[in-house]
């Protein structure tokens, strides 16, 4: 029976700094959502949801996408078998507990469609049978903001299945040093099995029952309805924010092991719920303005309870 | 050498000239009428009338200055117009008189009189009017009482004024002299009561611990939380980890987690969340 702050805490042990990171792919799996990471290359995106998936014990895969990735590549597919005269289905690396998504944006919007229909639905048709994903099921997906020729940026409906969005950010000096210490030789072993698959079921059930008094859920509410009409905004957030702002304050709380959700919760949590749900207007490329100073002023506009 | 008898014929010799020499003045004329006449005969001390006197010649004249009006005793002439018409038939001179009595009684204007050469006989003659008596009545009684008591009314009237400006002009002198011996004698005022201590944030905290302990409601629990976020350091709308970052003091942070679970905790633990607030508090406050 491990705690999430257990995995939380191998987790701290791997990756140097990052620590909303670690923390916004326990909450993420507590949860029970899908993460999206965006960060430069080599800033440890791939490298956290691997020791996740490892630490859980549970099947990870990993998906470059590319141009020319097919859906079937992400779903799988029959295949005739010439031994038996039969087809056989051959399911895809979304069938797997831990799904690593690489540069999503990299890949046409059939294949993101696909991905992202099995993120919502939790189960994947092959050919005329549907099938139901592992559980826990969790998709990481990452992409990169510089590299923008050759992509395919993911609709607002789609990013809107994402529970929230972690920026990676460049470490410390500190931190850097550190991680040339760390992995500059031989790589670490990441910390295995420090929760079994059945803990994070039990963990996304038991932080469902953690509760919301109605003055922090008008709270989360209000933060969303702040989006929408605020300066340099084109369409603000959806009400399925307001949902993934809860979730995840009640995940935050389960993993700190505290009963109810805090305002602090929903404040510390709204910029990654609403960053990626936020449409901006043209003028904030003419005004060369940042959209994370966007989504902070509307989070510092609305009155905590 | 003069003898009586030359006397008295020298003195009818001249009246016999003078006499000629004036009708050698007069005018020829030919007289139809004479008459005066009053718009009113019984009238009162200062009621106005008109007293009217008509001529009427055959010939065509300018006008009759020969016209010799009556004394007018007593009445004051308040206006005379002479209005002169021509006619075919000859000149009709009207001179009128406004006159005003002046003193009560019977009153008769004499007739008025022309000079002039009769026409008709060629002898000079004076031609009159006849006479217009009035009866000028001195004031009614009641007149005389309204106007005694207008007078009076108005004598009053006026007294009564001067009394009250004379009064006021009192108060106001009265009231200058005792402001300014108030003034004089006003003793200096006293210091201001030194102003109220400033209430200090643990003040805040202790009036709404009390406040929560007589009503222990979600209400009250808020209040007592928003005063330990100030004592914190903190405004209204910040969170929980804001409080905490000013609250260096170990038992005001123990208050401020039990009052965060308190207000936001689930239903069956905020009884317990409220006592541990209230004892977090009592310590705090010790």
């Amino acid at each position: 029976m491990s705690r999430p702050q257990a995995l939380l805490d191998a987790l701290q042990t791997t990756i140097v700094g990052q620590r909303e990171v670690v923390e916004g792919l326990v909450l993420g799996l507590v949860a029970g959502g899908h993460i999206l990471l965006e960060g430069a290359p080599g800033v440890a995106k791939t490298l956290a949801c691997r020791a996740l998936a490892v630490a859980l014990g549970g099947v990870f895969r990993r998906v470059q996408f590319t141009p020319d990735l097919l859906p079937s590549d992400i779903i799988g597919t029959r295949i005739f078998d010439q031994r038996t005269g039969d087809f056989t289905t051959s399911f895809g690396p979304l069938f797997a507990n831990v799904v690593l998504a690489d540069e999503i944006n990299r890949a046409p919007a059939k294949v993101q469609s696909a991905l992202l229909e099995g993120m919502q639905e939790r189960r994947a048709t092959i050919g005329l049978q549907t099938h139901a994903l592992p559980s826990p099921f969790v998709v990481l997906a990452t992409m990169n903001p510089y590299d923008s020729d050759g992509t395919y940026p993911l609709p607002l409906a789609q990013l809107d299945r994402f529970l929230a969005k972690l920026v990676v950010a460049y470490p410390s000096l500190e931190e850097e040093r550190t991680i040339v210490d760390r992995f500059g030789g031989a790589q670490p072993e990441l910390p295995a099995n420090v929760a079994s698959l059945e803990d994070v079921v039990r963990w996304q059930r038991e932080a469902q029952q953690v509760f919301v008094d109605a003055k922090v859920r008008d709270y989360a509410v209000d933060l969303v309805r702040a989006t929408r009409g605020a300066e340099l905004v084109a369409h603000g957030a959806s009400p399925r924010a307001a949902l993934a702002l809860i979730a995840l304050a009640r995940a935050r709380a389960y993993v700190e092991e505290r009963p109810f959700a805090s305002p602090d919760d929903v404040r510390d949590l709204a910029p990654a719920v609403l960053r990626h749900r936020i449409s901006y207007d043209d003028r904030i490329a003419i005004a060369d303005g940042d959209p994370e100073d966007v989504v902070q002023r509307i989070v510092a506009a609305v009155r905590a309870p | 050498m003069t003898s009586p008898a030359a006397k008295w014929l020298c003195f009818a010799l001249l009246l016999a000239l003078a006499s000629q020499a004036q009708a050698q003045s007069l005018r020829r004329l030919h007289v139809d009428a004479l008459s005066m006449r009053a718009d009113r005969t019984e009238l009162q001390v200062g009621q106005v009338f008109h007293l009217a006197i008509h001529v009427r010649v055959r010939e065509n004249v300018q006008a009759l200055d020969e016209l010799v009006i009556p004394d007018l005793g007593t009445m004051q002439s308040l206006g005379d117009e002479r209005h002169t018409t021509h006619a075919p038939g000859g000149t009709d001179v009207v001179e009128t008189l406004t006159l005003e009595p002046t003193a009560s009684g019977p009153f008769t204007f004499q007739p008025a009189y022309l000079d002039a050469v009769d026409a008709r006989t060629g002898r000079p003659s004076r031609f009159s009017s006849n006479a217009v008596t009035v009866v000028v009545a001195g004031p009614s009684l009641l007149d005389s009482f309204a106007a005694q008591l207008i007078a009076v009314i108005e004598r009053g009237a006026l007294a009564a004024l001067g009394l009250i400006v004379v009064i006021v002009l009192l108060t106001t002198l009265a009231r200058r002299v005792a402001r300014r011996r108030r003034r004089a004698v006003k003793p200096p005022p006293a210091p201001a009561p030194p102003p109220p201590p400033a209430r200090t944030p643990r003040d805040v905290v202790a009036d709404a611990l009390r406040g929560f302990r007589v009503t222990p409601s979600a209400a009250q629990l808020l209040t007592l939380r928003g005063a330990l976020f100030a004592a914190a350091g903190v405004s209204s709308g910040a969170t929980l980890r804001d409080a905490l970052a000013h609250a260096p003091d170990h038992r005001l942070r123990v208050a401020l987690i039990a009052a965060e679970r308190g207000a936001f905790g689930p239903e069956h633990a905020r009884d317990a969340a409220s006592m541990e607030l209230v004892e977090a508090t009592e310590a705090w406050l010790r």
